[in-house]
């Protein structure tokens, strides 16, 4: 993967997603740049990141579950 | 069961926290279904799209009597969310016909128990990792921002950013190997 694809991972790997206008949650930006393979890395990366946020979490949430959380204040 | 039906009782009633505490033992289980999609559509925004419905249904939601009731909702729900958004974006036939192949595939979705062992050993990991990947990992945990955002408020450049980001997990996962923990173990179906 290059410096450029690990930067894009990076980004799709967070929790922040935009709304749209209907309020639907909008794929991140930087997914769309990646292909398949990259696509398929942050999926696995991603699974990876959400055990350790559960793990190291006192209420054991992951940074998905807040961000679900927060919008059901919204 | 009866712990599971009072939990959704709990959420019908407007529980968020009982919510937080379901959606926190399914995640795991409703992503890993989604990898037939993982090339297709995001599935971050799907996973967080079909909790937010599962809550909205929920105090319509009737308990069928057969364990994880709720989760089966949530993995039917997120495959919807995920087979709505590839229709919009035009998958082909082909790629529509080898994903329900995939899916029929796939047995019934358990929640999975947290390991207390993985929480000690990620506590002593995050202790050892260097300051700006540290200050980095720790503002995408605790904000829920874009990541512009949280780059600045470490006082760094968005790509400064996700690359200790991206160093502080590197370093967290080689700090669990050495600890003898191996994620894609713990998370395999």
């Amino acid at each position: 993967m290059t410096p450029e694809e690990l930067l894009l991972l990076e980004q799709v790997v967070s929790a922040h997603r935009e709304r749209t206008v209907d309020g639907v949650i909008k794929s991140h930006p930087a997914w769309h740049d990646l292909d398949a393979a990259g696509r398929s890395a942050a999926f696995d990366e991603t699974l990876r990141q959400r055990a350790l946020e559960r793990a190291g979490d006192p209420a054991g949430q992951s940074s998905t579950v807040k961000a679900v959380l927060a919008r059901l204040a919204r | 069961m009866q712990a599971e039906v009072a939990q959704l009782a709990r959420i019908s009633a407007g529980d968020a926290a009982a919510f937080g505490q379901w959606a926190s033992s399914i995640e795991a289980s409703l992503r890993g279904t989604l990898r037939p999609f993982a090339t297709l559509c995001d599935c971050e925004a799907v996973v967080q799209e079909a909790l937010l419905r599962v809550w909205q249904v929920a105090p319509r939601f009737k308990h069928d009597g057969r364990p994880n009731a709720l989760l089966r909702f949530a993995v039917t729900t997120a495959r919807n969310v995920a087979l709505s958004e590839l229709r919009r974006t035009s998958a082909t036939p082909t790629e529509l016909e080898s994903l329900h192949r995939a899916l029929e595939a796939q047995g019934d979705a358990t929640p999975r128990p947290p390991d207390p062992h993985l929480r000690t050993a990620v506590a002593r990991c995050r202790e050892k990792l260097p300051g700006q990947p540290a200050a980095a990992l720790t503002a995408r945990l605790e904000r829920a921002e874009d990541d512009h955002a949280l780059a600045a408020s470490v006082r760094m450049t968005l790509n400064t950013f996700l690359q200790n980001v991206s160093r502080a997990r590197k370093l967290l996962a080689d700090c669990l190997k050495k600890a003898g923990i191996d994620l894609d173990l713990e998370l395999a179906p």
